[in-house]
Parts: C-alpha cells; structure tokens; sequence
C-alpha cells in the first residue's frame, strides 16, 4: 500500500440485523459537488477519513497502464502549502498515519488518525487536492518504487501473474484488461504531462466521496469541509467509460511457466457489476462455494477428493461486469486437469439439484457476523459506507442488503449458476513448472 | 501490502499509547482468577456488538519441538481435527452453520486458539472449544491428509522469498538455542511425524497450570464465570513440571557473517541485516519501541525515507524487534531489484551508521511520541483485540499499568534516554546478513560483508550453519 493495489474485490458487509442504523450515517454535498458521509462514533478518541475518487485502471488506455496507481503514490509527495515529504511528516507528527489503495474502478485514501488532529488532516487534503505538485525529479524516484512493488509481488506470490494474465485473456476490450499495476514498459514511460492531466481530470471534488468516521461532530465537519475544501473549483465531468466488453462465445485458456511445486488454477467466468440483481445471489453462491471448511469446494476438492490443497473464490463489487474466479492449488501429483474437472463436478451438482435450505441458512449466519466485524471498527465503517456509496450509488444500500440477501432463495442460487457458469463463458488460466510437456 | 504500517508490532503488538494531551485510554474493567487446576481466566465485557470473542494461550510452542520440527504446528492444528463427540466433518460443520471461527496455531513459544460467536450461541460454540482443547482425538486418517498438505506447503513457501527469510535468520542468529527452531518444520522432520508423536506432545505440554483464557464481548460477567468454569475444570494438572527450554542462555554473534540463500530464478534480493534483540520484559521496552519507530516502524522512519522516498530502491524498508520471553532479535528487512542489491545493502548500513553517528533530534522523537500514542487506541478497538491483549498479559506477565501508563512512559523518553537507548539496543557491528537471490549475480557483493555461507533455497536447512 502507499500504497498498494487491491485486485482483490474488498468484501462487503451484510446483515439481518444491524447494530448502527442509516439514520447514524449524516451527509451532506458542497457546492463544488464532493459528498461527505459522517458517523459519529467516540468509542476510541480517533477518527479517520476516507477518500474514494472515482478513477482506477478501468479509466486508462494502452501507453498509460498503470498510471492511477502511480497517482495515488504521487498525491503523497507534495503539492503548495505542503512540500515534498511534508504531508506524511506532518500527519505522522500529529500522531496519524495514512495509506491508499488503487482497484479498477476506485483509488482510495485512508487517513487515520487522533480526533485532536482532524483540522489537519483537512488541511493535508485541501492542500493536496486543490494544488499538488508534480516535481519531475520525485517522479523519477517514485517509479523506481512501483516497479519494485511490481516486482515484489510477482517475486513472492504466483498467483499475481496467474490471475492478471488470465483477466487478460477474458477481457480482451474492456480497461480490465490489463492490470491495475500496468505494463512495465508503460511504467517507464509515463510522461509529466499524463500526470498533469489526470490530476485535472479525475482528482476534482466532484469526483470523490468523502467517509468520516469516529470521535467527530457533524457541525465541526462541515464547517471544516466549508473552511478547507469547498474553495476548490469543481472540474467538468470525466469521460465516461464507453467499452462494453463483447460476449465471450467460447472457453478461452492460457498457460504460464513458474518454478511452483504443483499447478496453480483460476478460472474466471464473466458475471454483471454490483447494481445487478443478480449480484447478491452470486455474493452468496461464492460463500456456499468456498467460505468455511464445509464448504463444497473445500470438503469435496481437498478433504474428500484430496485434489487440492488450497481453493477459494473471488466475486465483488465492481462498476462493469467484472469475473467470478475460483482459483486452486493442485495437491501433489495431481494432475490439474483432474482438479479442474472435479470444480466443474461440483459446479454441475448446483446446476442439477440446487443448494439446501441449510446451507442458504448458514451463510445468511455467516453474513450477519460478517457485517458485526465490520461495524465493530471505525474504519470497517467508513469503509463500507463509501464502497457502497460509490459502488452501488447510494450508502443506504449497506441497510438495504440484509433485505436483499434475505430475499435470496435456493432457487436463486441454481439459476444463477446454469447461468454463469457455462463453458463459453470461462477463461481458464494455469500455472505450471513444465508448460512444455 | 505496505509493509510499513505493521512494522512495529514488537512480538506480539503491544504498541499502547493514548490520545496526544486529551482524555487518557484506560484498559476496560476486567476480572481475572484461577481454576482449581491452575488455569488463569480473564473476562471482559463489551458490548458493542452481540459477539463473543475467546483467546487461549498455552505453552505449548516450537520450543518444545526437539528433533521432530514442525510438531508444535501440527499438534495445534490436528486439534480440529474431531473431538470426542464432533467428527472433523461435523465440527466444521457446526461451526460454519452458526458463522463461528475456532482457530489453532503454533508459534515459537506457545500455542494459542482464538475463537468467534455470536453471543446467542455462546453456549454451543465455547463447549465445542472446549473439546477441540480438551478432548481432541488426533485422528489419523485425517493426520495423514494434513501432513500431505503441510509437506506440499513447506515446498511451496520456497517459492517466496519473503515467507521463508525469518526461518533462515532465527536459525543464524539463534543458532542451536531453541529460539533458532522453525515452527513450520522441515520435510524431512514432517514427513515421519504420526499421531502418537503428536498425542505425547500434547499430553506434556497442554497443560492448564501455565495456560490462560481470555473472553471479552457480549455477555454477562457472572454467568460467564459459570460456564468457563464448568466447562474448564476438568482439565487435569499435568503429573511433571514443564520445563523451560528458552531460559537457557543464547550466544552471541561472534562476528559479523552472512547467509547467501541462492533462488535461480529470482529477480529480487530480499534482506535482513539484524542482531540480537531484547526480552518482552525489558524495563525500556516502551522507549525502545518509540526509538525504533522513527528508526524503521513508519513510512516517514530513517530507513523508508532513505532507501524508498530518497533513493526509489525498494517499495519498503523497515525495522522491528521480536521480544520472546527470553530474548529476541532485532532486524532491518528490505528487497530490492538484483541490480541495485549492493546499493540498497549499503545504505542500510549507512541509515544504521547514521542513527549512532548523527543521532536524532528533538523535532524526531517527538513526531515518534506523537505517533505511538496516536497510534495506539485503534489496537484495542474491539473485543477480539482485548482478548488478544489479555492472554498477552498473562503471557508476558503484566498487567493493565503497563497500559493505563504508556503514555506517560512514553512522554518521559527524553533525547539523551533515547540516545542512551540507541547506543545500548540498536547494534553497531556483528551485524548477521540475510540474503535471499540470484547468488551468481550477488555473491561477490555479498562477500563485502562478512565470511559467507552459501545454501540453495530448496536445500534443507541443517542443525546450525
């Protein structure tokens, strides 16, 4: 992080029964348009800040891959009141700290901090919002640090190379083709004058949402946002995304070679973004899938069969249609094409008989808990409070979803997995030592 | 992930602080007693959410391994593995119907469990716990699939650099004391492992005299009291005192040296520069960890700034020490491209040259004051976390002073403490060289820093080096 990519979709929380309530979120807009959430909440004496502007890898083209993470790094190094190294040497002198996160549809900024220093943590952000500098000796030396992110994470885990060719493979139009990182070759050649730009463009006040959570009061917030933030002039609207990625009318596979010792798989099939009604049947086909030990992958795949010994999926929000991957690990001497027929045994069981009562039951459990963990911290607030604002267009929905999920039947889930889970529409990726053979 | 926000959790993460000059964190009002067998309970209520949150810590770590490598781990881990009156299939079951979590594992000095309720299921969920804990079968069909996938696992960590480097340092460093032992294990250790080995270790170390519990959430104090000591009584005493294999004493380095760990296909060389470190229980604990914040525990310490934000040779630098009971081990740990390898040792040492050179100012320290203590208050946000932290002071034996204090501790670090602090704690020679890459491209550079000794990443680690 500071900032790390999250391709991993963050989950979301859901419940039957909350403990905080809509009524606790209060909002309000500037006139420059950026919208801030505020919870009140003094069970610690910090508070923290999140902010979600609407640009990730989705709004970058071939030549500047890459490029909205690399602005997340470079809104850390300075801008007019705040020189370079200023603004993390002043937050972390007034006992905060801070990182960000960049995905395809979002780069996020997190602020953490004691309530004492909540003036100036606004006015870090006015500062940086309304004038960063781009010093082109600092770009220089940021880049040197996310290609040695780049590498690092190719270094240590195969599962980054797995997972970003195949999305390569199964997006071959859409900006999710690529990854969030970018293509090394763009990464060393991104120029001053993109950076410029995509400052102009995307880090508007029009095009953020703001969460605050913590030891704060709603007045004091507001008049701070007034004091530090609304001078800010707004910015026309960014582009809109027009590529709609064509159908897939046909499996589609892709082979890597790494030294690992058994095969790595993730399978990825193309399912509808989070304002989909089909969206949280998938939340919880993914649940009955993977979450827990028994689990129908999990008992089936690596307790009973003994083909893997790792499976897990990965579905969440996102503005496009995104995948719905189940990603495993081959046991030893196991064949992964065995293990990849086995997956689709288990799919194909879904798709004929459906899901029990119990097992629907047991993840609405699951997801009830899940939402106290997250409702438990002041960042789990701000968090999901803004991921569903700006992922489902209105934080009221985080409410909403225990309703949604309830109304999710046995039914749901076997509809959804004929649907989705078809051979043409699945891209098969995996990583192997002897792709030769 | 940015490594650098969890940088200084010195062992355990006990990093208390408070608000800078506003309302001061007191620990939440706790009770603490003890079982007829000696078994030391703390109760916390909290009421924020309808859950229930449990931490048990035993001594029951690699430590305690011997030969056998990897038992501690698998002791832990086979104890889900059914129960007197829960198959495996029907554990899991139960515990995923009702959204809970049981969780075992290892660590070099004990063992601990943790688990997750809904307060509604308290009853349910905590004698499951129980039997996990206390009547465990060690079945052997199930043994034999875990000891599959923990020998694949062992061969899969060699593909990361970063998951396998503190094994190869702790046994450097540590050498033959028990501090050195890998709590993962090794192939060749795992692989003639059965449940009897397992079912002895359990029966000498899992024992209740020296072994807490800890539940913080939602639920009421006194009929809490009940139920854990009915349900935790019958845990028997064990017949023979433990003993304490970490007591006895560790030697030092007696010369600055390096490990060479080759990985062909590597395009990083990622590093540990370290020495010997401090015991939890040292009296400068609090100031250590406020020096070593701004030395290497945040984005803006001495060593990020100099080898990420100056120089762009790495993602992120960082320091931490590992306080054990015993001992421990400080360390400077990094990565950087093969080609800027030598680069990025060299100023690593230069950061820690300057630190006793130049010192730190009074601008530094404070920023590092103000940091702990602001901070520190999100650590102990939820009840997971105070259970957490409750096992942890029964562990290292302290107690709510150490936390309702830590901020006026570490008000009280002066410059000239905290200069004292760095010439005392923070090496200056001796220093052990970690290095895990491509070692035809780096052993030369790796000779700069001490006699070398070179090992292949999927060769086993021997008895010492």
């Amino acid at each position: 992080m500071k900032k790390i990519i999250v391709n991993a979709l963050l989950l979301l929380a859901v419940t039957t029964q909350a403990q905080m309530k809509a009524d606790d979120v209060k909002s309000f807009t500037l006139k420059n348009g950026m919208k801030f959430l505020v919870v009140e909440d003094n069970s610690i004496p910090n508070a923290n800040m999140y902010l979600f502007y609407k640009v990730g890898s989705r709004n970058e083209y071939q030549g500047i891959t890459g490029l909205s993470h690399f602005f997340e790094h470079m809104m850390f190094n300075g801008a007019k009141k705040y020189g370079p190294k200023m603004f993390d040497q002043t937050m972390e002198f007034n006992g905060g700290a801070n990182n960000a996160y960049t995905r395809e549809d979002v780069t996020v900024y997190t602020n953490w901090f004691p309530s004492s220093a909540t003036e100036i943590i606004f006015d870090l952000e006015g500062d940086r919002i309304s004038s960063l500098s781009i010093d082109p000796k600092i770009v220089e030396s940021e880049r040197g640090v996310v290609l040695s992110e780049r590498s690092t994470g190719l270094e240590n885990s195969p599962w980054q190379l797995l997972f970003q060719t195949a999305q390569g493979v199964a997006f071959l139009e859409h900006p999710y083709h690529w990854p969030v990182i970018g293509y090394e070759d763009d990464m060393k050649n991104w120029k001053q004058e993109d950076l410029e730009r995509y400052f102009k463009m995307y880090y508007a006040p029009n095009n953020c949402v703001t969460v605050i959570s913590g030891n704060v009061k709603f007045d004091e917030i507001k008049k701070l946002a007034e004091k530090y933030i609304e001078p800010i002039p707004a910015q026309p609207e960014p582009p809109k995304i027009n590529i709609v990625e064509p159908p897939q009318t046909g499996e589609r596979r892709v082979m890597m070679q790494k030294d690992v010792a058994t095969p790595y798989l993730g399978i990825g099939w193309h399912v509808p973004n989070a304002k989909h009604e089909d969206y949280y049947a998938l939340t919880i086909l993914s649940d009955i899938l993977a979450s827990g030990r028994s689990s129908r992958l999990y008992s089936s795949l690596i307790d009973k069969q003994q083909l893997a010994t790792q499976v897990f999926t990965n579905f969440g929000e996102s503005f496009d249609p995104t995948l719905f991957i189940i990603a495993s690990v081959a046991a030893k001497n196991v064949n992964e094409n065995d293990l990849e027929k086995a997956i689709y045994e288990e799919l194909e069981k879904i798709k004929k008989d459906g899901i029990t009562e119990t097992e629907l039951q047991k993840i609405k459990n699951q997801k009830l808990m899940e939402f106290y963990g997250q409702v438990e911290t002041i960042n789990g607030k701000s968090n999901n409070i803004g991921t569903y604002e700006v992922f489902f267009g209105d934080y009221k929905k985080m409410f909403d979803a225990p309703a949604a999920f309830n109304k999710v039947t046995a039914d749901d889930i076997k509809r959804v997995a004929t649907k989705y889970f078809t051979k043409n529409n699945r891209t098969v990726g995996i990583l192997k030592s002897n792709t030769a053979e | 992930m940015r490594s650098i926000n969890k940088l200084f959790l010195i062992a355990i993460s006990i990093c208390i602080t408070m608000q800078l000059n506003a309302q001061t964190y007191k620990l939440p009002p706790y009770e603490k007693f003890k079982l007829k067998n000696g078994l030391t309970v703390y109760l916390m209520e909290q009421h924020e959410v309808p859950v229930i949150n449990v931490s048990v810590i035993l001594p029951a770590g690699a430590i305690y391994d011997g030969e056998k490598a990897g038992l501690a781990s698998l002791t832990a881990t086979a104890l889900k593995h059914g129960t007197k009156n829960y198959d495996k299939l029907k554990l899991d079951e139960e515990l995923d119907f009702h959204g809970a979590y049981i969780g075992t594992s290892a660590s070099k000095e004990s063992t601990s469990l943790s688990a997750k309720m809904a307060a509604k299921d308290k009853t349910k969920i905590l004698t499951l716990l129980k039997e996990v804990l206390l009547e465990p079968t060690f079945d052997a069909a199930e043994f034999d699939k875990e000891k599959k996938r923990t020998l694949l696992g062992l061969e899969q960590q060699k593909e990361s650099p970063r998951s396998v480097i503190g094994s190869y340092f702790d046994k450097f460093l540590f050498g033959d004391h028990v501090y050195g032992n890998v709590v993962q294990g090794k192939i060749s250790t795992v692989t003639p492992l059965t449940v009897d080995d397992l079912k002895k270790f359990y029966s000498e170390n899992y024992l209740p005299e020296g072994s807490a519990i800890s539940i913080a959430g939602d639920f009421n104090k006194a009929e809490m009291k009940t139920l854990i000591t009915s349900l935790f009584s019958t845990w028997k005493k064990g017949t023979k005192p433990q003993v304490n294999l970490a007591s006895q004493p560790i030697a030092k380095p007696s010369k600055q040296q390096v490990l060479l760990v080759n990985k062909d296909d590597a395009k990083e060389t990622t590093f540990y520069i370290g020495a010997p470190g401090i015991a939890r229980n040292n009296p400068d604990f609090v100031s250590i960890d406020v020096v070593n914040t701004l030395f290497g525990g945040r984005f803006t310490s001495m060593l990020n700034d100099e080898l990420r934000v100056n120089t762009g040779l790495t993602y992120g630098a960082n320091s931490r020490f590992n306080a054990l009971k015993n001992g421990g081990s400080f360390a400077i740990s990094t990565f950087t491209a093969g080609k800027t390898s030598e680069q990025a040792i060299d100023k690593a040492v230069e950061v820690l040259n300057k630190l006793h050179n130049s010192g730190i100012d009074e601008q530094s320290l404070t920023s590092a004051k103000n940091y702990v203590k602001g901070q520190f208050p999100p650590r102990f946000e939820t009840a997971g976390q105070l259970a957490g932290l409750m096992t942890q002071m029964f562990w290292y034996n302290f107690d709510e002073s150490f936390i309702n204090n830590f901020e006026k501790n570490v008000n009280e670090l002066t410059l000239d403490k905290a200069k004292a602090i760095i010439a005392k704690y923070f090496p200056k020679d001796k220093l052990q060289f970690i290095l895990v890459g491509k070692a035809a491209d780096i052993r030369k550079i790796a000779e700069k820093y001490g006699p070398v000794k070179e090992i292949e990443i999927k060769e086993e680690v021997k008895k010492g080096f």
